[in-house]
């Protein structure tokens, strides 16, 4: 065989996905992605039923075919599925099959935790599923305002489905955000700088930042408000000193930054659309990264202007006002990039394009009512009622589904190696297109006559009438549009006319492989000259990692800034851990949910050791730690300090300390305005115990360091008693904070006392993971798998000592000195 | 005197849209754009100019794209550019040019003057519907929120009563804002915005009428199962008319009850007077009934008060409003209920 | 974590991209905040309007802000100007740019400080 068969034969080897039942282990990221859209499309058809439920009680007043208890259930799971299992697990799913084509990768830099990932989504999406068949559905709204959602008001086990189910899901999304932030920052192909970048690839990386920082606030209120469902803990009861307005600000803080979440990645589709069918470059490159950073960012400072009508001060409402007034200003400068690159070029019409225009107008319209919304005297009068039902579903359908419609039109070639066509496409995209306008332009007005949201009737002769039918109608229009716009997809998938290579003369890099892409995208890592790879005849000039003659999956680990390679990353392949691992939690969620408690501690005890199972076959084994590289000239990822592992436990931190803040914003929060929140005394921790386990910390953590600084010499000497010595560190701390939690708290009578039960519960978590990282580590270098040669994992360890060390000292701080400064104990 | 109600345009524009919009019955309408008071007319006018406006960026966008998109391609040029600049309409400096104009026109410069204008209005109109000290203190009505009907008490008049308000027309009223059990919201959109009403905290909402009339509103913040049928009427009457009423609750608050030794009033005593009260002390837990027979409507908007209305709601109300907190009333039949409507009207 | 690492941080480092808006979002959070507590500890009058001392030091903390973040556009502006790598000067380009949006945003957000009293 000749060397090119060779290749080719070990390439498919080494990545092959397996069939049948061996599926699950899967971890390439085309499959992944794939299946993130798939499951996302049944939830969408999903929450689209429920939504003509709704349209079909709504169509006559008086009507009530489904009770009001029902009615509540069903809109209240429209909205979840719609926007936790259906918007951002679909972008996600885009994304994770794209980006790796774009930026030059052979795979995404986790691909095992993108496989668990998905499983956590798909068993949390049965799991809220189950909870529609039992007719046990959450029913407080999706939302799920305290103290509505509370066991006192909903009894039962609807709202529990909510908080552990989504949270579940939330996993799925935070991973795959993780995921995608460190493989656009570390596994971009040679020659791809950040200015080089695809803008898809630049929407995906501020997207991916904003999912960290963004959903740990709603797992910390989840969380908070299980532990006052199920335990009694006082967090949102007035009565015991708590703020039920706490919970809106800790869900609106996600909740805001999630529509711009679901937003950026439509819109990047549309940057990535617009200049090829306008057959030039986009237009102020610069302007539309800066607009996209800029949105990303401000879109966290605009979450009051969901809660405008709760009573706070006229001045810390006009700063949400003016904040959520200037965020129309980067979305506009975007609006205008792309009417600037139509103009200045020769556009080809096509049924992407015609989706591309859908989304023009429903959006535009969308987001002026939404600059209407962000006046505060306007939103008094139509807040909560049907004008910001309008609104939203104009900037969620008109800003997410009609991009992503286009999208995937767009990349159908690339999918399955077919086209799609006019004749069929734009009848699906006329009655989408008509019967979404019908459905909900009418809509302003009713909400401005009077009606609110969700009612589950209303009276006839206010004049809501005629425009309520209006909107069924338009329902059932769109519903048929969607129906035939999915018929067009699967005909054209199976019977499309085949595609060239190529067909819409593209510049970016997922066009210059084979359609269908194999499963390891590129045969040669090429070099990038520009941003139009797919355009540079000197493509393939310089290439990389021509073959597999490591026998493992491998792809290019390169420097953030310059994408100058850097060395060589060694991927894991399929494996059954994140199935195994998912459905472990999965089993935690479920004995939750039925108050089994002591099989719940039972079955996460067994989860952490199935996870630090997986992350031990993870890490690096004998073969590979002994091995030496074959003469690449670039190293194995595994001998140096900056590995994408230590990327990833950063970006984790970041959104752990995403949940710190909260919590912290959360004791600020109940002591300042909470009604009724009293201190005690004295406070009810011994601060020279908390101030012990500070000081391990940072032992723990200097002895990290010095350590790394020698194995940065070569000197591996001192790492089994260092590593001992922290093991044994880590230890005595947990102890000690174990000592500190047995303080008399009255969690259940006390939010001040139930807020400082969970913050040292939160940082007993951590230093317990950091403990038993140590003590993993410890057994890795006796192993011979962590030494001189192969020291990577030891800066990830470390980080973990810093970050305990820095939340036990702030804690310190924020619970005991500076209260007693401030002069309450 | 408002500066803005003066507009003769606005009033006939709103006429006509009101118009089509198919007028209800005798409880006024629940539209905020038919605004009869101040704070309410100000929101109408800026939602008509906000639209007037967004039409016309909707319309401008719009057509700019679609000009854009299917214009006729200029003549072929001779140079042969690269590939990726083969789309080029016009030379690289041109094109330079027209970037920055759209992106600093369309991009900045449209949002920032759209934006200073909105908040240069709205700023100032959200101010004065703040309930700042004013030299003569406005009317006090303290509305409690419940899981569905609206518990209502005058504090200087010493009235109590439940889903229906009176106020005097032609000057402000701060209503006393909170809630008993979850989160609810105080809305009369012919009036003015609305105001949540939440557990712990009392919010103020100053609104006015600007001449005598019948209002709706309902709650606006979602609270659970019967969150649709929670109704309100306002009342705006003249300034003696008002005065009247007052006057008139407040001997009817001192009398005792009537027809003390009438069976029906055992048969209050045993199942209703743990909730709700006809004389003497307010209730606790349910709506107080006293001047019922003022209401238009019943169960907090859910059915007409007239003719057998009463009787029905006693009977059926866990069939037209499916878990209120009021216990059935099965065991009662019917000519026991037709006497307890009888002694209630009685206590007029 | 990048080899040949700027030293001190300099505007052609990367972290320089998020750090305006990061500014900014602290800013936000101290005068949200701050007004919060403020109201809370000692309220002013109404009658004061907007010439309170929560509105003082609210303003002067915006105005700090914004000068301090127009004067970092300024630095990896001249930094961009001498920075013969394309890359690097891409970055202090693009910092700037974020630099001189987080001072707009920080002034703008803030105006309403001139105008409102803090409490009501």
């Amino acid at each position: 065989m000749s060397e090119q068969q060779t290749t080719r034969a070990t390439r498919a080897a080494v990545w092959h996905n397996p069939t049948g039942w061996r599926a699950l282990t899967v971890v390439s990221h085309s499959v992944i992605g794939k299946r993130f859209m798939l499951t996302g499309l049944v939830f969408f058809l999903v929450g689209g039923l429920l939504a003509m439920l709704i349209r079909a009680q709504l169509a006559f007043p008086d009507q009530a075919f489904m009770s009001s208890d029902i009615y509540n259930q069903v809109f209240t799971m429209h909205g979840t599925v719609m926007m936790f299992l259906f918007a951002l697990p679909m972008l996600e799913g885009l994304a994770m099959y794209m980006i790796p084509k774009m930026i030059g990768a052979r795979d995404l830099a986790f691909p095992r935790l993108g496989a668990f990932g998905y499983f956590c989504y798909l068993f949390g999406g049965l799991i809220l599923m189950a909870s529609i068949v039992l007719a046990l559905a959450p029913a407080s709204g999706w939302f799920m305002y305290t103290p509505l959602s509370s066991d006192v008001f909903s009894p039962g086990v609807n709202s529990d489905f909510w908080l552990l189910g989504v949270t579940f899901v939330e996993i799925a999304a935070v991973t795959a955000g993780i995921e995608l932030l460190v493989s656009i920052l570390r596994t971009r192909t040679a020659g791809m700088s950040l200015s080089k970048m695809p803008l898809f690839v630049w929407y995906i990386l501020v997207t991916s930042v904003m999912v960290v920082f963004g959903f740990p606030p709603l797992i910390l209120g989840s969380i908070l408000l299980e532990l006052e469902r199920a335990g009694g803990l006082a967090f949102f009861d007035v009565a015991r000193g708590g703020d039920p307005l706490l919970w809106q600000h800790l869900f609106w803080l996600f909740g805001h930054p999630e529509v711009y979440i679901i937003f950026l990645p439509a819109a990047g589709v549309i940057s990535t659309l617009i200049p090829v069918f306008a057959r030039r470059p986009i237009v102020g490159y610069r302007a539309v990264v800066l607009a996209v950073l800029t949105t990303g960012f401000i879109s966290f400072g605009l979450w009051v202007h969901h809660m405008f009508t709760v009573g706070i001060p006229q001045l810390a409402q006009a700063f949400f006002s003016v904040a959520s007034m200037l965020v129309a200003v980067p979305t506009a400068i975007q609006i205008f990039a792309w009417l600037a690159t139509l103009w200045g070029g020769r556009p080809v019409f096509s049924l992407p394009m015609l989706w591309v225009f859908g989304f023009l107008v429903v959006f535009v319209f969308g987001g002026l009512t939404g600059v209407m919304l962000a006046l505060v005297p306007f939103n008094w009068q139509v807040h909560d009622t049907h004008f910001v039902v309008a609104h939203m579903h104009y900037v969620l359908i008109g800003g997410m589904l009609f991009p992503l419609v286009a999208g995937i039109y767009y990349w159908l070639p690339l999918f399955t190696g077919r086209m799609p066509s006019m004749q069929l496409g734009r009848w699906g995209f006329w009655l989408c297109f008509i019967g979404f306008n019908l459905t909900f332009l009418v809509m302003h007005f009713t909400g401005l006559l009077g009606m609110p949201r969700r009612v589950y009737t209303y009276e006839a002769g206010l004049g809501w009438d005629i425009p309520n039918l209006i909107s069924s109608v338009g329902g059932f229009v769109m519903c048929a549009g969607v129906a035939m716009v999915l018929i067009d997809l699967l005909t054209h998938a199976r019977f499309g006319r085949k595609a060239k290579a190529n067909p819409w003369h593209a510049d970016t890099l997922e066009w210059s492989m084979a359609a269908p892409p194999p499963t390891w995208n590129f045969d040669l890592l090429p070099r990038v000259h520009d941003r139009h790879p797919s355009h540079d005849a000197q493509l393939q000039e310089e290439t990389w990692l021509p073959d597999m003659h490591h026998g493992r999956r491998e792809t290019l680990g390169c420097d953030p800034v310059s994408g100058e390679p850097r060395q060589v990353i060694h991927l894991p392949a399929n494996s059954w851990w994140p199935f195994v691992c998912a459905l472990a939690l999965a089993a935690l969620c479920v004995s939750l949910l039925v108050r089994a408690y002591p099989l719940a501690a039972f079955i996460a005890l067994l989860s952490v050791g199935l996870l630090s199972a997986w992350s031990w076959h993870n890490g690096l084994r004998k073969p590979h730690a002994r091995a030496l590289p074959a003469p690449d000239p670039l190293p194995m990822h595994f001998t140096g300090f900056d590995s994408p592992g230590l990327w990833g436990t950063n970006a984790a931190l970041l959104a752990s300390g995403s949940l710190f803040m909260s919590m912290l914003f959360g004791w600020f929060y109940l002591w300042t305005v909470a009604p009724l929140w009293q201190f005690p005394e004295t406070s009810p921790l011994a601060w020279p115990l908390l101030l012990t386990v500070c000081l391990l910390c940072s032992l723990a953590a200097l002895l990290y360091r010095r350590t790394l600084v020698r194995l940065r010499t070569g000197d591996g000497a001192a790492l089994p008693r260092t590593l001992w010595a922290v093991a044994g560190i880590g230890l005595v701390a947990c102890a000690a904070l174990i000592a500190l939690l047995r303080a008399p708290l009255d969690i259940t009578g006390q939010a001040h006392d139930a807020v400082i039960l969970v913050m040292l519960l939160y940082l007993l978590m951590h230093a317990g993971v950091a403990t038993l990282a140590t003590l993993l580590q410890l057994r890795r270098v006796a192993l011979g798998y962590v030494s001189a040669a192969a020291p990577f994992e030891v800066p990830i360890v470390r980080q973990l000592w810093r970050y305990t060390q820095l939340i036990a000292w702030i804690l310190l701080l924020v619970l005991i000195a500076f209260p007693q400064s401030w002069g309450v104990y | 005197m408002h500066p803005l109600r003066d507009k003769p345009r606005v009033g006939l524009f709103t006429f006509a849209v009101t118009a089509v919009a198919l007028l209800s019955g005798c409880e006024g309408s629940q539209s905020a754009l038919q605004p009869a008071g101040p704070a309410a007319q100000d929101i109408a006018l800026l939602w008509w100019w906000m639209l007037g406006t967004s039409a016309v960026i909707v319309f401008a966008v719009v057509g700019l794209w679609l000009y854009a998109q299917f214009r006729r391609p200029p003549p072929a040029s001779s140079e042969q550019p690269a590939p990726e600049q083969a789309g080029m309409r016009h030379t690289a400096a041109v094109d330079r040019i027209i970037a920055r104009r759209w992106l600093i026109g369309g991009g900045l410069i449209l949002p920032t003057v759209t934006m200073v204008v909105l908040l240069a209005f709205g700023i100032p109109m959200g101010h004065r519907m703040l309930p700042l000290p004013l030299p003569e203190a406005p009317l006090r009505i303290e509305v409690t929120g419940h899981q569905w009907w609206w518990e209502v008490h005058y504090p200087e008049q010493g009235i109590t009563t439940a889903n229906q308000i009176h106020i005097p027309a032609g000057r402000p009223v701060d209503f006393h804002l909170a809630s008993a059990d979850v989160i609810h919201a105080f809305w009369v959109p012919q009036l003015g915005g609305k105001l949540d009403m939440i557990p712990g905290r009392t919010n103020v909402l100053r609104l006015q009428a600007d001449a005598p009339g019948r209002f709706r509103g309902q709650c606006a913040e979602f609270c659970g199962l019967q969150h649709a049928r929670m109704r309100f009427t306002v009342e705006a009457l003249p300034e003696e008319a008002f005065a009247q009423w007052v006057a008139a609750r407040q001997a009817d608050e001192a009398r005792p009850v009537r027809d003390a030794g009438a069976p029906s009033a055992q048969v209050f005593e045993a199942h209703c007077s743990q909730c709700h009260s006809v004389a003497g002390t307010p209730a606790t837990g349910g709506p107080d009934l006293r001047h019922l027979h003022s209401r238009t409507l019943l169960g907090a908007g859910t059915l007409r008060h007239d003719g057998d209305g009463l009787q029905r709601w006693l009977r059926e109300h866990q069939h037209l409003k499916p878990g209120n907190h009021m216990p059935a009333h099965d065991h009662l039949d019917d000519d026991t209920l037709s006497a307890l409507v009888d002694w209630l009207r009685r206590q007029q | 974590m990048w080899t040949r690492k700027p030293f001190p941080i300099a505007a052609v480092h990367p972290f320089q991209l998020p750090l305006g808006l990061v500014i900014w979002a602290l800013w936000f959070v101290a005068v949200y905040g701050g007004l919060s507590v403020g109201c809370a500890i000692a309220t002013p009058a109404a009658e004061a309007g907007s010439l309170t001392w929560i509105n003082a030091v609210l303003g002067l903390l915006t105005l700090v802000v914004t000068v301090g973040l127009l004067a970092l556009a300024r630095f990896c502006l001249m930094a961009a100007r001498n920075e013969p790598r394309t890359e690097r000067r891409f970055i202090a380009r693009l910092a700037a740019g974020v630099h001189v949006i987080a001072a707009v945003s920080t002034l703008i957000t803030g105006l309403p400080i001139l105008v409102l009293p803090p409490c009501v």
